[in-house]
C-alpha cells in the first residue's frame, strides 16, 4: 500500500487540484449534455457522490479480497463494472420502493451513471495508486464532490449564457468545452493547497 | 446498386457529418486525456478501432440471440472483454506505452462511442456492415484526436513522437499539455468544423 | 404454453449470460495465459535496465538477452529480508565498486519509486532512475525523460531547486516548468538518497 499519501490530503486533492473533471477530464460525456438545466445536474450530482463513493468501497473490497488472492487481476475492468452495474441497479431498485419522492429526483440519473467513466475511473485510478481501504473512502467521496462542484458551477453558468450571444459554430458543446478549461485553469490556482510530507 | 450506397454511407457517416467525436460528442474523456502526446495517441486510437469493430462485429452476429432483458449487461461484457484482451496485449508487448496510457485503456469500455454504435447499430445491422462501421467510427474518434495531439505535443513539448522538431528557440506552451489547453484545442476543432459544415449548409440552401 | 414463456423469459437469460460469460472469460483468461511469462520478463528486464542505468552502464535498449549477460557480469544483488534486494553491488565502467539503492518517497499522488546509482564514496550520484510514479502526464510525470534524469549525473546532494533548464553548481537541480509539486517530491527524495544508501549497505556489511 502506499504510505506516502493521507486520507484527507488525498480528499482535499480530489476536490481542487486533481479535480477527476477538471484534471482528469473523467465523466465528461454526461458533465456535457446534463450541464445545460440546473436541476438536473444537482441531481445527477448528488447521485455521483452516492454511487462514486460506495462503488470505490465495494471495488476496493472486491480487488483486494476477490480478484488479488486468486490472481485474477487481469479481470478487473470486467469485474468492476458488473459490480458498478449492479449496485446502480440494486439502488435504483430499493429506491422505488422505499421512497417515491427520492426515486422521482433521482431513480432517473441512475442509469446514466453506469455508463460515466468517473464511476469506473475512480475504481480504476484506486487500483493503480495502490490506496488503503480508507484511502479509496475519501478519494471516492473526493471524487464526487469535484465531479458534482464541476457540474453546478458549469451549470450556473450555462444559464447566465442563456442571455449571450455566442458565435454559430461554438454553440452548445464548443462553448462549454472553452468554459471548462477556464474552470480548468481557475482551479490550477488550488495547486500550492497541500503540503507533501 | 442499393447495398453499395449503404455501404459508402456507413463508412463515411462516422468520419464526417456524424462523427463521435466533434458531432456526437461522444468519448471525450480519452480525447482529451491521451492527445498530450501523438504516441500514446496513436496506440489509444488503435485500441479504440480494435475494440469498437471487434464488439461491433461480435454484438451484431448475436444480435438475434441476446435477451433485451440483460441487453446492457451483454453488450458490457462483451466490449470489456476486448478490452482487456487491449490491455493485455498492450502490457506484454509494449510496457512503457501501457504504463503511460494507464487507467485510460480501461476507460475504454466506458468511452461512450463503442456502446454507442453497439445500441445505436450493431443491434440493428448485419454484422457485415457492422463492422464497416466500427471501423470507421473508429478512423472517424482516431483522426481528431491525432489532429489535437499534433498541435499539443508540438506546441506543448516542441517535440512529435519524442523526437525534437522545435529547436531552443522555442518557449514550450506548457498549457498545451495541460488539462486546459487540452479543453481549449478541442473547443477550437469544434468550432473550426463546424463552421466549415455550417458554411457548406448556407451554400447549398442558396 | 406457460412453460415456454417461463423459459424464454426467465430461464433463457441467464443461461444466455452464462453461456456468454463463459465464453467470454475463457477467451480472456487464455489470451492472459499465454502473455503472462512475457509480462514477467519484461518487469525483470526494467528493473535491471534501470540498475544499469542508474550506474552509468551502457547497454543496447532493445536487446534483452545482451542485458541480461551485461547485468549478470556487473551486477551483484545484495539480499535482505524484502522481496527486493537490499542493493546493489555494482562494477562500474572506471572498474570501481559503485552501488545503487531503492529510494522511495512521496509523490504528488502515490509513491515515487526511484533507483539512485552511487560512486563508491556513497554521495556522489551516477545517475538515478524512476521505476514507479503516478505524476500527472506531461508534466509532472516527465521525470521519467531522458533530459531529467542524466543531470543527476555526477552530482551530490545537498540539492536545491533551480528553473527548468538552469543548473549549473552539483547542488543545482532543474524543477520541472508546471510540475512544481513532482519537482519537490523528487527533491526530498534526492536530498535523502546517500543516507538511505549508506545506510543499507552499512548494514549489509554487518
Amino acid at each position: 500500500m502506499s504510505e506516502s499519501a493521507y486520507p484527507i490530503a488525498i480528499f482535499f486533492a480530489a476536490i481542487f487540484t486533481n479535480n477527476i473533471l477538471l484534471s482528469n477530464y473523467l465523466g465528461m460525456c454526461s458533465f456535457l449534455s446534463v450541464s445545460r438545466e440546473l436541476k438536473t445536474s444537482l441531481g445527477l450530482g448528488v447521485a455521483v457522490i452516492f454511487v462514486m463513493t460506495s462503488t470505490s468501497m465495494l471495488n476496493w473490497v472486491v480487488y483486494y479480497k476477490i480478484l488479488q488472492p486468486l490472481g485474477l487481476e487481469y479481470l478487473r475492468f470486467i469485474v468492476f463494472i458488473i459490480v458498478i452495474a449492479a449496485f446502480v441497479q440494486l439502488v435504483e431498485m430499493i429506491i422505488e420502493r422505499v421512497s417515491e419522492v427520492l426515486y422521482a429526483a433521482l431513480g432517473i440519473f441512475l442509469p446514466l451513471i453506469t455508463v460515466n467513466c468517473a464511476i469506473l475511473g475512480v475504481s480504476l485510478f484506486m487500483v493503480i495508486r495502490e490506496y488503503s481501504f480508507v484511502e479509496s473512502i475519501t478519494f471516492g467521496l473526493g471524487s464526487g464532490i469535484g465531479w458534482f462542484l464541476a457540474i453546478m458551477a458549469m451549470a450556473g453558468i450555462r444559464q447566465k449564457l442563456k442571455r449571450a450571444r455566442i458565435p454559430h459554430g461554438l454553440e452548445g458543446a464548443g462553448i462549454t468545452l472553452i468554459i471548462t478549461g477556464m474552470m480548468a485553469l481557475a482551479f490550477m490556482g488550488f495547486s500550492g493547497m497541500l503540503q507533501i510530507n | 446498386m442499393a447495398a453499395r450506397g449503404k455501404i459508402k454511407k456507413t463508412f463515411t457517416d462516422p468520419i464526417g457529418k456524424n462523427n463521435p467525436v466533434f458531432a456526437q460528442i461522444l468519448g471525450i474523456c480519452s480525447t482529451l486525456a491521451v492527445t498530450n502526446k501523438l504516441e500514446n495517441t496513436v496506440i489509444m486510437s488503435l485500441g479504440v478501432i480494435f475494440t469498437t469493430t471487434l464488439s461491433g462485429v461480435t454484438i451484431s452476429a448475436l444480435r438475434k440471440f441476446i435477451p433485451s432483458r440483460v441487453r446492457m449487461m451483454a453488450e458490457t461484457l462483451i466490449i470489456a472483454s476486448f478490452v482487456i484482451i487491449v490491455d493485455i496485449t498492450l502490457r506484454a508487448y509494449m510496457p512503457d506505452v501501457w504504463k503511460q496510457l494507464g487507467p485510460y485503456v480501461g476507460l475504454i469500455i466506458t468511452n461512450c462511442i463503442i456502446m454507442g454504435r453497439a445500441e445505436a447499430f450493431a443491434l440493428n445491422n448485419s454484422a457485415g456492415l457492422s463492422l464497416i462501421d466500427g471501423l470507421s467510427s473508429g478512423i472517424g474518434y482516431a483522426y481528431v484526436l491525432i489532429v489535437i495531439a499534433f498541435f499539443r505535443e508540438l506546441l506543448g513539448t516542441g517535440e512529435l513522437w519524442g523526437i525534437t522538431i522545435l529547436g531552443d528557440w522555442w518557449t514550450n506552451w506548457a498549457i498545451m499539455v495541460m488539462p486546459p489547453g487540452a479543453f481549449f484545442m478541442l473547443a477550437i476543432f469544434v468550432w473550426v468544423v463546424k463552421g466549415v459544415i455550417i458554411k457548406e449548409e448556407e451554400e447549398t440552401a442558396k | 404454453m406457460k412453460q415456454e414463456r417461463m423459459f424464454s423469459t426467465r430461464v433463457y437469460p441467464v443461461l444466455f449470460m452464462v453461456a456468454l460469460t463463459v465464453v467470454f472469460i475463457s477467451v480472456v483468461s487464455g489470451i492472459y495465459l499465454t502473455t503472462k511469462d512475457r509480462v514477467l520478463l519484461n518487469e525483470s528486464i526494467f528493473q535491471k535496465k534501470a540498475v544499469l542505468y542508474a550506474a552509468g552502464i551502457e547497454f543496447p535498449e532493445d536487446d534483452s538477452p545482451k542485458i541480461q549477460q551485461i547485468y549478470e557480469e556487473r551486477v551483484t544483488e545484495v539480499d535482505g529480508d524484502g522481496d527486493q534486494p537490499d542493493y546493489f553491488r555494482i562494477e562500474l565502467p572506471s572498474g570501481q565498486t559503485g552501488y545503487a539503492v531503492y529510494v522511495r518517497g512521496a509523490g504528488l499522488w502515490g509513491e515515487i519509486v526511484s533507483i539512485f546509482g552511487f560512486n563508491p564514496d556513497l554521495s556522489t550520484f551516477t545517475g538515478v532512475e524512476f521505476v514507479e510514479q503516478n505524476e500527472t502526464p506531461g508534466l509532472g510525470a516527465r521525470i521519467t525523460e531522458q533530459w531529467y534524469k542524466e543531470q543527476f549525473r555526477g552530482k551530490s546532494g545537498p540539492f536545491e531547486l533551480v528553473e527548468e533548464g538552469t543548473s549549473d553548481a552539483p547542488g543545482e537541480l532543474d524543477a520541472i516548468t508546471g510540475a512544481s509539486r513532482t519537482s519537490e517530491a523528487v527533491l526530498k527524495i534526492a536530498n535523502k538518497a546517500a543516507e538511505v544508501a549508506k545506510a543499507k549497505v552499512e548494514e549489509g556489511d554487518e
